[in-house]
């Protein structure tokens, strides 16, 4: 035995380390006809772990308090080296995490991912999704500017539609009367200690849950189905070392777009780090316009879509929730867009259709035209959850093959 | 769906109507200079910064000597010439301006402008820099085109001299106040229900004299007849533009430091990723090659 396979062995005997790594890398099992949509999984593991490094290092010289933080931003944007590469790295990445996991869970919506016997990589998949949101709404209070502040207001207050005890629920979020420095603080524990714990545990969740089952594929078949004699799916090819050569390909394509942004439209436009937050915070100076950051907007149109406070929060809540009862709500023979009926791809067409609608009115001041849209995009958001059971049973599916198409 | 369409276009057609409501004057286009060009007008803009705005608005973010490398000034030079406080030359661009007093003197205090250029942007700053005209009406005789109501004073009167609006422009923005007026009045009879089509039809005459009013507006402004100069100054029109170019690329510049630098290493990083991925790619094939 070599030096290498001794050590090996000694840590075997300790440790499954060889286990683990041929159970999730070397001997998983995933299907080889995994395309463009496939990369986005790897991606957001990889934002993830720029949105931590990055997160340590400007943490290092960030101060949370209402009179330093917006200081230290700019600090660290002209006086700590690579500074501004390290925050411009963090906020596109906020962006960009966002990107990837909406694109993420298209994958899934198209191939049926959540499908039987998936339901749990789909619910902490929704978990991870709602924590997201969470770490990103509190991470941007931090820079301190005036979008921040007015942002985490209109935010904190959609909670004070709660009956009865909103208002002192809202005290309690914020730890004081105003959004303060003591709200600041205590964001930023939320935001660098408890949801990156909660978030990373949800992540190996995802995947432990993930490998369990084996990886769905465009074709929505199930590869275990047919097995070689050692047992190895014939449709199946390990992970590593084929998917992670693969991956690194996506990587790069998508660090090509990451870099473009950062090194030469970190703002971009306006959608990544708005205008007005490179004004501190002041509670006495309302932005002329106030809009969440470009993700949250659809969600924000459904809130304003509904003419009464309460209801719109309720609204909101209900369309996040509705999306965990996914699995439930298919019931199409088929699994894949492929050997859907082509009603699907009408019906999801137009669910991309007022996704998008209500993102860009999410971004813009309402008017009365602008709301009835928001209220018919958001109409229809609800129906194509909610009608699922019994729209995905329309019309014929097309035959499913026995083995992946490659 | 036919229906849907209609409404979305018709909701784009209404942002873009409710985009021109918002005039202001000056609109003009900052000059686009090559790297070159810009740090020379960014040199400039600093001289411009130090000895006219630097004693009510600081620049507390930026430090002296980091503008003297970035913009390639000796550093004594520039403690010489551009440096008058008696701070050292590593120090923060701070004044001693009393936030106090100063919001006692304007109403406001004079914002710090380190990021100003990326709070309002540069197009905003160049004209907003050239919209002051004579207004009997403030407490400092002029008002500003693009920030109606500011606070601050002409304070390069000396440079620019005054400008008012032209006869023509005051003719419009009489039509438009009458017109105002009429929309006001229309829009109250038709809420109590009086002569409700000669009021629809007062509406829509108003309603057209504004919209008339701002496009001749807009017209006007690019012949170079919206403002007349009243009262000459050192510079020339021409030279004061060039001049608030300068100031405004210097602000440009104290925004963000590092914006060449980013600029110039991006592309160094973009076709690293683009070698990186291509020999990713390769790799990827090789590995691929026996799986059918």
């Amino acid at each position: 035995m070599t030096k290498m396979a001794q050590l090996m062995q000694w840590i075997d005997d300790r440790f499954p380390l060889t286990k683990v790594w041929n159970e999730h890398l070397a001997e998983y099992y995933a299907p080889k006809n995994f395309n463009f949509w496939y990369f986005f999984g790897s991606l957001a593991l990889l934002v993830l772990v720029n949105q931590i490094l990055t997160g340590i290092w400007l943490t290092m010289n960030y101060n949370p308090s209402g009179e330093h933080a917006y200081a230290s931003v700019e600090f660290i944007m002209r006086d700590v080296n690579w500074g501004w590469l390290l925050r411009y790295m963090h906020s596109t990445g906020a962006s960009a995490f966002f990107v990837v996991v909406y694109l993420h869970m298209f994958r899934g919506l198209i191939y049926g991912s959540f499908r039987k016997p998936r339901e749990l990589v789909w619910l902490f998949g929704m978990i991870i999704f709602v924590l997201l949101m969470a770490e990103a709404f509190m991470g941007y209070l931090l820079p301190w500017g005036n979008m921040s502040y007015w942002g985490a207001q209109v935010i904190i207050n959609l909670f004070s539609a709660v009956p009865y005890v909103g208002d002192y629920l809202t005290e309690w979020i914020r730890g004081d009367f105003i959004i303060s420095g003591a709200t600041l603080n205590r964001f930023f524990a939320l935001h660098v200690v408890a949801l990156p714990i909660a978030l990373l545990l949800m992540v190996f969740l995802h995947i432990v849950a993930l490998h369990k089952v084996g990886s769905n594929n465009p074709d929505g078949i199930e590869i275990k189905k047919y097995k070689d004699e050692n047992g190895i799916p014939l449709d199946g090819i390990p992970f590593h070392p084929y998917y992670t050569v693969k991956d690194i390909v996506g990587v790069a394509g998508f660090l090509f777009f990451f870099c473009l942004i950062i090194f030469f439209a970190p703002e971009l436009n306006g959608f990544f780090l708005e205008p007005p937050n490179f004004t501190p915070a002041d509670p006495l100076k309302t932005p002329a316009h106030i809009a969440p950051v470009w993700y949250f907007t659809p969600y924000y149109s459904i809130l304003r879509a509904v003419p009464d406070q309460q209801l719109g929060v309720v609204a909101m809540a209900a369309s996040l929730i509705v999306m965990f009862f996914l699995p439930w709500l298919d019931r199409s023979k088929v699994k894949s867009i492929r050997y859907k009926h082509w009603s699907f791809k009408v019906w999801l067409g137009l669910f991309v259709i007022a996704f998008f609608v209500l993102g860009y009115l999410g971004m813009k001041g309402p008017t009365p035209m602008r709301t009835l849209v928001a209220q018919i995009a958001t109409v229809y958001y609800f129906v194509f959850f909610l009608g699922m059971p019994w729209w995905s049973t329309w019309g014929d599916t097309k035959p499913v093959p026995e083995r992946v198409t490659h | 769906m036919k229906k849907l369409l209609i409404t979305i276009s018709a909701m784009l057609s209404f942002s873009l109507s409710a985009a021109e409501a918002g005039l202001t004057f000056p609109d003009d286009k900052l000059p686009i200079l090559n790297d070159d060009a810009l740090i020379v007008s960014q040199q400039r803009g600093m001289q411009i910064y130090m000895n006219n705005c630097m004693g009510c608005h600081s620049l507390e973010f930026q430090r002296y000597n980091r503008a003297a490398k970035d913009l390639l000034i000796p550093e004594d030079i520039m403690i010489e010439n551009l440096l008058f406080s008696e701070g050292k030359v590593g120090d923060l661009m701070e004044n001693t301006m009393k936030t106090k007093a100063a919001a006692n003197w304007f109403g406001a205090a004079p914002p710090d402008l380190s990021v100003v250029s990326r709070a309002r942007g540069t197009h905003w700053l160049y004209n907003y820099m050239r919209g002051f005209y004579v207004d009997d009406s403030r407490p400092y005789g002029v008002n500003n085109g693009v920030f109606k109501d500011v606070g601050m004073p002409h304070v390069l009167e000396n440079m620019q001299g005054l400008q008012a609006k032209t006869e023509k422009v005051k003719g419009l923005e009489n039509d438009v106040l009458y017109a105002q007026a009429d929309i006001a009045n229309a829009r109250k009879q038709l809420e109590e229900g009086n002569n409700t089509s000669e009021a629809e039809k007062m509406l829509k005459q108003a309603e057209k004299t504004i919209h008339d009013a701002e496009a001749a507006m807009v017209e006007l402004a690019a012949a170079g007849e919206f403002f007349t100069i009243v009262k000459e100054g050192r510079l020339s029109p021409q030279e004061f533009d060039s001049a608030m170019a300068d100031l405004v690329n210097f602000l440009d510049y104290v925004g963000e430091p590092i914006k060449l630098e980013r600029e110039r290493l991006g592309v160094w990083v973009l076709l690293f990723i683009v070698g990186f991925g291509f020999v990713a790619y390769l790799l990827k094939k090789e590995y691929w090659k026996d799986i059918h």
